[in-house]
Formats: structure tokens, sequence, C-alpha cells
């Protein structure tokens, strides 16, 4: 398996439910992504853009078929060795920030560290200079009930970077937020991809999803690789 | 993992913080368990030490008597027969080796006379020392027992208090026995019927004044002191050996140490403790299921952050642990806020008891140890522990991303 290619899927399906009920929310889906490439999956609503994020992001296993995340194979792990696979290769941004409430931004940052046994000093230390690359140094100490939508989704994807993953998802990052912020989180999330990560964002935005290098549509469960212009 | 335990006790601190009063009810029930358990146990140590501090001074003493011996609810019965311990047999026990000193105690038949009437009573002569140890376990509803240097005194029951005369006696008042005055030093508390031989109608002198009002010595019981403890055992078996052999009876007389009395004393109160300490310990139970349920419910509202942070890494076990934790510091810290809480306690119950079943001369107090407090704390975080298990193990099973759709 070449390095290069981190994202790998073969024929993966995701099935909800059984009998009548049954839904089929991908279907043999078949998707390489390489390193450092920006792809941005847009499709309708129920068309199974965020499952196909959700099985990037080992949040969730595939019915079928085989999924590849830096050449290995995780449709066959077992939970715990998901959590470490999420912990260390995948920085994930959901569209409704999913911060800790209780925990200001920087224990928000720290926390995902601390599951990966860095040091508490070092930990902090990060944190720090990660809540400074999105722009929030005067923020540090606030919890999200006191900070804006956008700097809520910033925080979130200064926690996404914290264990260094070469992987970064977004679930409709800049859903919940108004356009300006919405620019300064797409900003932020190309910074990252230039720097050699690979981002991968979902969108039903179009002007967003213009920005990414590739841009690959769902529609009822089924890839299709688009041109992006310009 | 050992360096996000700070972290994960600061998450803890903060979950329990966020839901406060919930977690301040949690963990009061934890700490009426630990409070009650602290406490009793507390007051039974205490029991203990009031018991052995005063018998133990007397630990060198064995008790004769005519016929059934001393138990803890009384002395030893007169034989109906009129039969007495003889100057022989008291030679005989100050003749065994190791024996320090022998005192008797006597009785016999006397007028008392107060305000021109007369009754017959029964006169006990014994020594101060054989006094306070046959007598500790009944009160004095006045005045004290008698001294080693009094003279001319004597310590009466509540029905010749009360009831023989048409004006009853207090204490200070003077009496005359077959015609010597004698001063009425301390009156017993009505006892009733406990016990074999009650102190209701007797009438307490020491030997000295007995034999120079009576003449002959009626001895029903011997004091017998030892010079070495350890021989205490073996001496008592010896002086009934001996008395048995003088009478030629297999039963004449019996002999009890205070050792023994020491011994059936503690294991009552052993016993009443373990049942005391066994009836709190549902308070306890009761304590580890609301500890669960706080977890549970604590589980069920946190079910979106649990989902975070499965999203961003955490492990089953790391969840586990945040949880556990919780638990073990709801618990740990009620554990403590109910030891201190025992401990005050006792002392307040102590002294309910003293004003009001217990008399005023018992000096009883609680008694907490190290090893109480120890466990106290241990058993609570315990008890933190094995109740946040189960909430902890349903947050920890939860798949991240169902967690994540929770709204």
């Amino acid at each position: 398996m070449d390095i290069t290619k981190v994202i790998v899927t073969k024929d993966i399906c995701k099935t909800y439910g059984s009998g009548p009920l049954r839904v089929e929310a991908l279907k043999k889906v078949n998707l390489v992504v390489n390193k450092g490439d920006y792809i941005s999956i847009i499709g309708p609503s129920g068309s199974g853009k965020s499952t196909l994020l959700n099985l990037i992001g080992c949040l969730d296993t595939p019915t079928s078929g085989k999924l590849y995340i830096e050449g290995i194979d995780v449709s066959t792990l077992k939970e715990n060795q998901l959590a470490k696979i999420r912990r260390d290769k995948i920085g994930f941004i959901f569209q409704k920030y999913n911060l800790i409430p209780t925990l200001t931004a920087i224990e928000n940052v720290a926390l995902a560290m601390g599951f990966a046994g860095v040091e508490r000093k070092k930990r902090i230390a990060r944190a720090e200079e990660l809540l400074e690359l999105v722009g929030l140094s005067h923020r540090l100490h606030h919890k999200p009930s006191e900070l804006s939508g956008g700097e809520q989704q910033r925080v979130a994807i200064a926690r996404a970077l914290a264990n260094n993953p070469s992987i970064i998802l977004g679930d409709e990052p800049t859903g919940n937020v108004d356009t300006s912020s919405g620019n300064i989180i797409m900003e932020i999330l190309e910074d990252i991809n230039k720097k050699g990560n690979t981002v991968i964002v979902v969108t039903h935005d179009p002007t967003i999803a213009k920005r990414a290098k590739r841009m690959i549509r769902i529609q009822d469960g089924v890839v299709r690789e688009q041109h992006v212009e310009g | 993992m050992n360096n996000m335990l700070r972290d994960n006790l600061d998450l803890a601190f903060k979950n329990i913080r966020e839901r406060l009063s919930r977690s301040i009810l949690t963990l009061l029930g934890i700490a009426i368990g630990i409070m009650a358990i602290v406490s009793l146990i507390a007051i039974g140590e205490g029991m203990n030490v009031a018991v052995t501090e005063e018998l133990s001074s007397l630990s060198d003493t064995i008790l004769v008597n005519v016929g059934d011996g001393f138990s803890i609810f009384s002395i030893g019965s007169v034989k109906e027969s009129g039969e007495y311990l003889t100057e022989r047999d008291i030679s005989d026990i100050e003749r065994i080796p190791g024996v320090k000193e022998v005192t008797t105690q006597l009785t016999g038949k006397g007028i008392l006379q107060y305000r021109n009437s007369n009754v017959s009573v029964t006169l006990t002569g014994m020594d101060s020392e054989t006094m306070k140890l046959q007598h500790f376990s009944e009160n004095l509803e006045s005045g004290s027992l008698l001294q080693e240097n009094d003279r001319n005194k004597i310590v009466i029951g509540a029905k010749i208090a009360h009831d023989y005369f048409d004006t009853e006696i207090t204490v200070g008042e003077r009496v005359k026995i077959n015609g010597n005055k004698f001063i009425v030093a301390g009156i017993f508390e009505k006892q009733g019927i406990s016990g074999v031989i009650s102190t209701d109608d007797i009438v307490l002198l020491l030997p000295r004044d007995f034999e120079e009002i009576i003449g002959e010595k009626n001895i029903y019981s011997a004091t017998v002191t030892v010079y070495d403890i350890n021989t205490v055992e073996s001496i008592a078996l010896e002086i009934e050996r001996t008395i048995n052999e003088n009478h030629g009876e297999d039963d004449f007389a019996s002999t009890t140490t205070v050792s023994s009395i020491l011994k059936s004393i503690q294991r009552v109160l052993d016993i009443i403790q373990t049942v005391l300490v066994a009836i709190a310990s549902i308070a306890l139970v009761v304590a580890s299921v609301g500890i669960m349920n706080t977890m549970l419910t604590s589980v069920m509202e946190r079910t979106r952050e649990i989902g975070i942070m499965k999203a961003i890494g955490a492990t089953n076990k790391d969840v586990m642990i945040l949880f556990i934790l919780e638990g073990m510091l709801l618990s740990i810290v009620g554990g403590v806020i109910g030891t201190l809480l025992g401990i005050f306690g006792s002392k307040g119950l102590i002294a309910a008891l003293t004003s009001t079943v217990l008399s005023h001369n018992v000096d009883l107090q609680p008694v907490v140890s190290l090893i109480s407090v120890v466990l106290a704390v241990g058993v609570s975080m315990i008890v933190g522990v094995l109740s946040s298990l189960y909430p902890a193990w349903k947050a920890a099973k939860m798949s991240p991303i169902e967690a994540v759709r929770y709204e």
C-alpha cells in the first residue's frame, strides 16, 4: 500500500435498519485520498455525505467493504483501537463545535492531548500555541458559552490539530457561523492544508465547496468526482 | 495515563460543581451512613474503654462465693441453707502460693432504727474495694459508696430509704443499727427485680463496723488478690478445689475472676456493636444506590459530552476512569464529612445519653481510632468505586457517533 494514499475505501457500504426499513446510506463507495489533498464533499441532505465522513473519521464502521487509513485496515478494528486512530491520525470538526461546556478553551484543546498521554505542561503549552494559531490567544480561559459561534469553531479546529493528525475532517464546519467567520475558518483550514495535512470538508454551500482542490458529489449513496472550475 | 489524573480530577470536580445541589444530596447520603458507623464504633469503643478502665485495676482479684458465683447481672446468691465459708476456708486460701490478700464479705441480721421505728434488716459487711467491684453496675441515686477509712457509715437500698419508714431517709441522716450510731453515706437507685440479690433491701457497711455490732463472722464471700496477674486463673481453680474439698461438695463454692467478667462484658459489647454497625451499614447500601442513580443520570445528561470525548480519541478506559473518579470523589468527600459528623455526633450522642439514660458518674467518652477513620474513608471510597462501575461502564460503551448525534 502506497503511503501517499492516506485514505482508501474499497466498496464500502453502510446500511441502517433491516427488512423493509433498511436504508442504504452508502453504496459501494470507492475513493482514494492522497496525502495533502483538499477535498470537499457536497450533496443534498440525506445523500450520505456525513455518513461517509463519519466512516472516514472512524466514528462509525462500514457494514461491508474495506477502509484503509494510512494503510491500516480500520474496518476490522476493535472500538479501543479505533479510538486510538481517532486520537492520533484524525482531527474531527463538527458543525455544532462540540466543545466540552464545562472546560475553558485551553482545557478543551489540552484534553485531546491528555488522551494521547502528553505531559501536562507540554499539553498546556501546545494548546496555547494552537489557540494562538487560530487567533484566539485572548480567549484562552473562556468557556464555550462565553465565545461566539465562530470562536467556538476555531477552538474546535485547534482541538482537532492537537495531536498532530495528518487528516482533518470537517462536517459542515461553517454551517453554524456567519459568512465572515466562515471565511476565517476556511482560511485556517486551507493554511493547515498548505502545511501538508489532508483536509476533507463536507458542505452544502457551493462557494465553500469550490475552494477545495477536489470536489466529490454524493447522491443517494453513490459517489461521483466533480471537476473543480477555476 | 498518570499525567491525566490531575486533569481527570479537575474534570470530575467541575462536573460535581456543575450539578452542585444533586452532588451535595448524593454525598449527604454517604455522609449519613458513614456518620452512623463512625459514631457507633466510637461509642462502642468508648464503652469498652470505660468498662476496662473501671475493672482493669481489679484484674488481680478473684471473687469467691458460696453457690453459683458472679455474673454481670448478679452477685452470688447466699445459700438458702445458711451455709457460709469458714475461717478454715479463708486460712486455706491464704496459704495458696501467690495469694496476696484475702478479704471477706459478711452477712448477718440486724435491727435498723430510724426516728424511733425499728426494722429488721440483713447487714452486709465488705471492704471498700470489694464494694466498688461488686456494685459497679448499680448506680447510687445519691451519696457515694464507702471509703476505706470511713467509720460508722452505711449505704442503703432504695426500699429501705423510701418505703420502710414513715419518713424517707436521705443521705447524711443518722440511723442506729443494733443501738450503734451510723450515718447514711449513700442510697442505691431503685433496682426492682433484676439480679439475684436486689440492692433494694441492702445495708452495706465496712467489715470493722460489722464485726463490732454483730460479733460473729458469717462469710458469704471472699475477695482474693494475687501477686501475679498471670496466675489469676490457676489460683481461682485452686481455691475452688480447696473449698469444695473442705466441705465435701462438688460445687459448694465458685470463683470468678475480674478478667473473665471483663471478657464476658466485652463479648456482649462486641455483639451489640456488630449488630448496630450492621444496621448502620444499610444506610451505606442505600447511599451507594444513590450514587449509582446520580451517576447514571449524569451519564445520560452527558451522553453528548462522552461522545465528543470518544470522537477526539478517548478510549473506553479513559471514559470509565473519568466516571469512576467522579463517583469516588463524591463518596470520599461524603465519607470525610460523615467521619467528622460521626466524631462530633458521637460526642453529642453520649452527652444526650448521659443526661438521660446513663447516670452522671459513668465516665463515657467516644473513642475514635485512626483505624476507624481510615476504614470509614476507605469504605466510602470503595462504595464510590463500586457504585459508579456500572454507570461508568454504560458511559464507556456508548458509540461515539450516536452520542454525538444525541441532542
